[in-house]
């Protein structure tokens, strides 16, 4: 039952994702009205699918790489809706819509490829879940460093800005602020994950290059922030310097399928 | 400029607008007719005794002013409306010569139309202005409070509102703006969002910088800083935007590159021939404000800012040629929406037609209705003696097949009524 509520979420997402790009880039309030009900709806479904994908699996946590893209798409609507819901801004849906989408689509259509059944423990669920809402949180701040670019680049170019964009300012605390969110999530991810690797591999689980990585990502992170905040960073550069640290969290990520110790497929 | 008419009022009444407005007549005719706001229920009332006139509404405003009228048919058999012309000659006591070339008129149908449209803002000097509708709510009201509007006319204003609100919901018509002064603020609010608590320095004196300060302060400027090589006019220039909500000061010109990193918003008019602010100047205030942007409204000519500001990030120079090219480029924006608003205004103009031609019909339909009802109960009536030994269960059933009867052998003629109905009105 469980995938069918996810197939539902699908399909939601991808009306939304439709009735965004009218709604954000021409400022169309009925497909406004359209893209934010169906937002939640599939955020809904969502979240009750991966409720009962818990329940049927007895509270043991089936991870793979399609599961966690499963929970990286829900918490990445999940932290749009809470932006939209503080700022009015739907432009952000553009981009998260259509990933939502995407990393939903195999796990609803094409589920279970590499699962692997953990044991039960919360301290896992809650490694995940944090890891990825910081990831979440840094796709939303880079997102929203290009629309300041791009909505810059228009105003100085004195071009017509665009309508459906926010403010440069609004832009840029969502900017920042995502990445202020992000970083406790980080933090107390990494270090659930640690407490857990010591317990169960021992001190070799620190030298492998993916979890060495995962500390780097973490320092190019916490610059990020540092740099922002007391330069008051924005526009390209901003762009350039979230782009970096996206990229170190992709190889992170991309690292998974290599890590001897830190992988969805089994060893 | 009388056009063709379709019933728009019931068959006994008709809708006649009769106006003037900037495309008709120029200034000084409009000047002469327009009516303050002190005296627009007086004129309404007047307007509404005159002979034949049930309802009326006088709208006035700097550049229209209209009598929307409903009349009676009797008033006008020959289809002339030359009431009103004669109300507006002996009102404002001004010969019919000087009057009647300027007048357009509407009947029924375009008379709607024309409604529609002006409350929309379609038919104004600046397309897509918010204050007519704000306007003809106001004239609304003033004829509700004289008695001047009923049934009708309540119906047709009540039906303008919801016509202008959804072209301001649907289209863009309204969302860019069209003056110098009002780009500025919309670009400001581009950059800063809500202008609430923001800084606005000015340098130099001039009406436009003053136009454009005022505009600010109403959305929310919280300080402004004034500069001036003579300071007794930048003090004199202060005072005036001194208000509650609004602190003021004066900065020494001299001091002018010290602190104007205060400001989130620049505007320069002085008539210095040479730049005041250079690029430079540019990236010192942005590296003391740590990045936060500046937006810099340079209205003189020549012009104040170096124009390669614009490249140092987070520095937002726009210069008079700017501002009035955005301002065109949203006129041209204006334009283009209005054509949506038009299908809008022809689309509702038609709904509105069908909701009045099927009330048309009512009155006949109700009293055929009523005519075999009469005839149904006086059959029974005639009937009672031998149906009388039935039960009370087969007298229902008499009771049901008379009415069904009635209601089956009726309805060819009351659809053949609602189709004439309608087909009258098209004609």
């Amino acid at each position: 039952m469980s995938l069918t509520w996810l197939r539902v979420a699908v399909l939601l997402y991808g009306i939304a994702a439709l009735a965004v790009l009218p709604a954000a880039l021409y400022d169309r309030p009925r497909w406004r009205h359209l893209a934010i009900p169906a937002t939640i709806a599939a955020l809904l479904f969502h979240f009750v699918a991966l409720a009962e994908m818990l329940n049927a699996a007895h509270h043991t946590l089936p991870v793979d790489s399609h599961e966690t893209q499963s929970l990286l798409a829900l918490l990445l609507v999940a932290t749009f809706l809470t932006v939209y819901a503080r700022y009015r801004t739907l432009a952000l849906g553009i981009f998260v819509l259509p990933i939502a989408v995407l990393l939903t689509l195999v796990p609803a259509f094409r589920p279970g490829q590499e699962t692997i059944l953990l044991a039960h423990s919360g301290w896992i669920f809650l490694h995940i879940v944090l890891l990825l809402a910081a990831y979440a949180a840094l796709f939303l701040s880079l997102m929203a460093s290009l629309l300041y670019f791009f909505q810059e680049r228009r105003l100085k170019a004195k071009q017509p800005a665009f309508r459906s964009l926010p403010p440069l300012e609004t832009t840029d605390q969502i900017a920042l602020k995502t990445l202020l969110f992000g970083l406790p999530c980080m933090t107390a991810g990494l270090l659930i994950g640690s407490a857990l690797a010591e317990q169960t591999i021992g001190p070799s689980y620190f030298l492998d290059p993916k979890i060495l990585l995962a500390f780097a990502m973490w320092l190019a992170y916490v610059g990020m922030i540092f740099i922002r905040r007391h330069s008051g960073l924005r526009g390209r550069r901003a762009v350039y310097l979230s782009s970096f640290v996206f990229l170190v969290i992709l190889a992170v990520w991309a690292a998974n399928q290599f890590s001897s110790v830190h992988r969805f497929t089994t060893p | 400029m009388s056009e063709s008419s379709n019933k728009t009022a019931s068959s006994t009444q008709r809708l006649v607008l009769l106006g003037i407005n900037h495309n008709t007549a120029p200034i000084d005719v409009r000047e002469r007719l327009a009516i303050p706001a002190g005296r627009l229920a007086d004129a309404t009332r007047t307007l509404v005794h005159q002979p034949g006139i049930r309802e009326g509404l006088i709208l006035s405003t700097c550049n229209r002013v209209e009598l929307l009228t409903l009349q009676d048919d009797a008033a006008t058999p020959d289809g002339a409306s030359p009431d009103l012309p004669r109300f507006l000659h002996e009102y404002f006591s001004l010969s019919p010569a000087s009057l009647q070339p300027h007048f357009y008129e509407f009947h029924d149908r375009e008379a709607v139309r024309h409604l529609f449209r002006v409350a929309s803002s379609l038919d104004s000097m600046v397309v897509g202005e918010p204050q007519i509708l704000g306007q003809v709510k106001d004239a609304y009201t003033v004829a509700r409070e004289v008695g001047a509007v009923s049934t009708a006319l309540e119906s047709l204003l009540q039906r303008t509102f919801t016509v202008a609100k959804r072209i301001r919901t649907e289209t863009q018509i309204g969302s860019s703006s069209v003056s110098i002064a009002s780009v500025a603020v919309d670009l400001a609010r581009k950059i800063f969002g809500t202008l609430q608590g923001k800084t606005v320095l000015i340098v130099g004196a001039g009406k436009m910088s003053e136009l454009a300060a005022r505009h600010l302060i109403q959305q929310g400027a919280s300080t402004i800083l004034v500069a001036n090589r003579t300071e007794s006019r930048a003090r004199l220039m202060a005072g005036q935007f001194e208000t509650p909500g609004c602190h003021t000061a004066v900065i020494p010109f001299e001091a002018l590159y010290e602190q104007a990193d205060r400001a989130d918003i620049v505007i320069t008019s002085t008539g210095s021939p040479q730049k005041i602010f250079t690029r430079s100047h540019g990236q010192q205030f942005l590296h003391r404000r740590r990045s936060r942007p500046m937006f810099f409204i340079d209205i003189a000519v020549p012009r104040d800012v170096d124009p390669s500001m614009n490249q140092v990030e987070g520095c937002f120079v726009y210069d008079i040629d700017d501002l009035q090219q955005v301002a065109a480029a949203n006129l041209a924006d204006r334009s283009r929406e209005a054509a949506a608003a038009e299908s809008i205004v022809s689309r509702e103009v038609d709904k509105y037609q069908q909701r009045l031609q099927s009330r048309d019909a009512v009155p006949a339909i109700l009293a055929l209705q009523q005519n075999a009802e009469a005839i149904r109960e006086a059959e029974l009536a005639r009937a009672a003696k031998r149906l009388a030994n039935l039960t009370p269960d087969q007298q229902a059933a008499v009771e049901a097949l008379t009415r069904s009867l009635t209601a089956k052998l009726l309805h060819p003629q009351l659809t053949a009524l609602r189709r004439n109905t309608e087909s009258n009105d098209k004609d």
